[in-house]
């Protein structure tokens, strides 16, 4: 019985690093290869060429700086307005507990290329169509609703007793925020802050559809060396989308163990 | 002479959308409620009214423990008074200031819950400092006052620790420093012994002793344990019927409590039931096991409520009294359940001292030497 259950473990393992581990496996190696053909099991040669290309190149320079500029302001933004949008929430009634539920989720939900054409006609009408701001907009939406579904749960789990006390023991509601909230909440914050920049850093759809090409980011340039046959290049592009999330995923745990929050 | 706490006609609500919903065990329909209150009371849908016209007052120094069955609104009353529920009418006076309408961080007002609520993520230390660090006094300072009160509740040991690793008694012992820290006009205290084993109760008993000799604030206690209310209160009000009685003295509350309601729930009675007949030499109280004088009692069913060293206890038939039949015989810590019975459905039930022998079976002659008697309507 045991020995079934271990062997069922490892198997789950294995199949679990290969969908996981084998992707970035197969970008790592067409980065490297030159003249790798099927059937050939292994390239002709491994050059750093299309590294060098990638990262010395202004205009894919430029669309990574546009990423991260948008990744970390899509992420302190979002963090910042959901943090008091879900207590707010999971503070008052059920009924707006849900509503807010529900229209977090509908961001969440709806598809891309849907929330995009309505988000492009909102964005257009404010004269923002094709700039930085207009797109940082466009993904804050979706980022919003993930970070307000992530706040909800966390208040929703709050133990009201802790402002209680130090309500009566004279801490303004700043002061809570202050010595309180934000001390005891580091391990949620750190995870919106990641979850955040992740929602916007993948971004294509929302990115294509706003910033109508005008504004090259990572994703955008990948899509494109990809459809012009450049698939080395197009798979550095690939592993520098993927770095950031697994830094961040990191930073994210790192940050999560120094805490001894206690929520619930 | 100002009072440290003055309380004028307070109404509680139970429930609203301000806080979760309360179950009270009785009925609230009984409670009038005029148009005015009315209004107020519907800016906070769900809420109801649960006490009603509330008046006490505690000097520094003074605690009132206030006794009432789990739901009975005990609990509300002490959140209306921290400012963490909201007050539909009357007025909370704190040092003759009226504190009604202002927030709870700035009543004066520091409110410990059931359970001890720690900060986790502060030590020992910074938990209780936390009220000075909230006024912005000097960290030394702050740690030096704040070592006084750890020392004097016996917790100064335990500075670096961290919440979580503190048992039961410490904890409670830590959040009473932090609240004293905060120098407050007054204390209120919702059951901070209700869930805590015999031997760390008292420990904690004697530390709210201390702490209501050492701080000068008023304080009010929540509880429906007499014993509690006995040990650390000067004084007692009950409540019931969706108000409070008359603050009393615990010895005058036990020894004439005003109603039979208060009598009940001070669970130090064994309540009889008989009838007051008018009688030449005045009414007396009839109950299976003889007769007891009643004087100002009026004439009708009644009950009487007996203490158990009210009551002598003979074995055996004595002279031409009336024997009763032992039928039940229950033990108690300091006393003995006796179920006493003259005829097959007339039976009544005595507290005695538990160095009483009588047993099952036993024939037994019971005189009552004192009784408060209530009529009953």
């Amino acid at each position: 019985m045991n020995r079934a259950l271990s062997r069922s473990r490892v198997a789950t393992f294995v199949v679990l690093t290969l969908f996981s581990v084998a992707p970035l496996l197969m970008l790592v190696m067409t980065s490297l290869a030159r003249g790798w053909f099927y059937p050939a099991v292994a390239p002709d040669a491994i050059d750093f060429s299309a590294w060098q290309d990638v990262f010395t190149d202004e205009t894919h320079r430029g669309a990574l700086i546009n990423s991260l500029v948008l990744g970390a302001a899509t992420a302190v933004i979002a963090t910042a307005l959901a943090l008091p949008l879900g207590r707010l929430a999971a503070l008052s009634t059920r009924a707006v507990r849900r509503t807010v539920a529900l229209l977090a989720f509908a961001a969440v939900a709806l598809p891309p290329v849907a929330l995009g054409i309505g988000l492009q006609l909102s964005v257009l009408a404010l004269g923002l169509g094709g700039s930085l701001f207009g797109i940082l907009l466009a993904h804050l939406v979706p980022a919003l609703g993930y970070l307000t579904l992530v706040f909800l749960g966390v208040f929703t789990r709050w133990d009201p007793r802790l402002d209680e006390a130090a309500a009566t023991l004279g801490a303004s509601d700043l002061v809570r925020w202050k010595l309180l909230l934000l001390p005891l909440l580091r391990r949620p914050i750190a995870e919106a802050l990641a979850l955040g920049f992740l929602v916007s850093w993948s971004q294509v759809a929302l990115t294509l559809l706003v910033g109508g090409g005008a504004v090259r980011t990572l994703p955008l340039d990948v899509l494109a060396m990809l459809q012009s046959g450049q698939d080395q290049r197009a798979a550095v592009g690939a592993l520098a989308l993927a770095f950031p999330a697994l830094i961040v995923l990191a930073i994210a745990g790192a940050a999560a163990r120094n805490t001894s929050a206690v929520v619930a | 002479m100002t009072l440290a706490l003055d309380v004028r006609d307070l109404h509680v609500l139970f429930g609203g959308s301000s806080a979760p919903p309360r179950i009270a065990q009785h009925s609230v329909s009984a409670l009038l409620v005029d148009s005015v209150c009315e209004q107020e009371m519907a800016r906070f849908p769900g809420a109801r009214l649960g006490l009603a016209g509330l008046s006490f007052a505690v000097a520094a120094g003074d605690c009132l423990a206030v006794l009432g069955v789990s739901g009975s609104g005990k609990s509300s009353l002490l959140r209306t008074l921290a400012g963490l529920q909201p007050t539909v009418r009357g007025t909370v006076l704190v040092n003759g200031q009226d504190v009604s309408a202002f927030p709870a961080e700035h009543r004066g007002i520091v409110y410990l819950h059931q359970e001890p609520v720690l900060f986790p993520h502060l030590s020992v230390l910074d938990n209780v400092m936390f009220p000075l660090t909230v006024r912005g006094v000097a960290r030394r300072t702050a740690q030096q006052r704040a070592f006084d009160w750890m020392k004097r509740l016996y917790v100064s040991e335990l500075a670096g620790f961290a919440p979580q690793s503190l048992s039961g008694g410490q904890r409670h012992r830590v959040a009473l420093a932090r609240a004293l820290c905060a120098d407050p006009a007054v204390l209120l205290l919702d059951e901070p012994l209700a869930a805590l084993d015999p031997a760390v109760r008292a420990d904690i008993r004697e530390a709210l002793q201390l702490a209501r000799e050492a701080s000068g604030a008023a304080m009010v206690l929540v509880t429906h344990d007499l014993d509690d209310a006995l040990a650390i209160a000067t004084h007692i009000a009950a409540v019931t019927r969706y108000s409070l009685t008359a603050a009393a003295t615990p010895g005058s509350l036990l020894h004439t409590p005003p109603d039979l309601e208060t009598a009940k729930l001070l669970g130090v009675y064994a309540e009889i039931q008989g009838t007051v007949v008018d009688a030449a030499g005045g009414p007396a109280f009839h109950w299976i096991g003889g007769a007891v004088p009643a004087p100002g009692a009026a004439a009708g069913s009644a009950v009487a409520c007996v203490r158990s060293y009210e009551v002598e206890l003979m074995r055996g038939r004595v002279d031409d009294g009336q024997a009763l039949l032992v039928v039940e015989r229950k033990e108690r810590a300091h006393e003995v359940l006796l179920t006493v019975q003259r005829a097959h459905d007339l039976c009544a039930v005595v507290r005695v001292g538990n160095g009483v022998a009588a047993a099952v079976g036993d024939e037994v002659q019971v005189s009552i030497t004192n009784a408060r008697i209530f009529s009953i309507r």
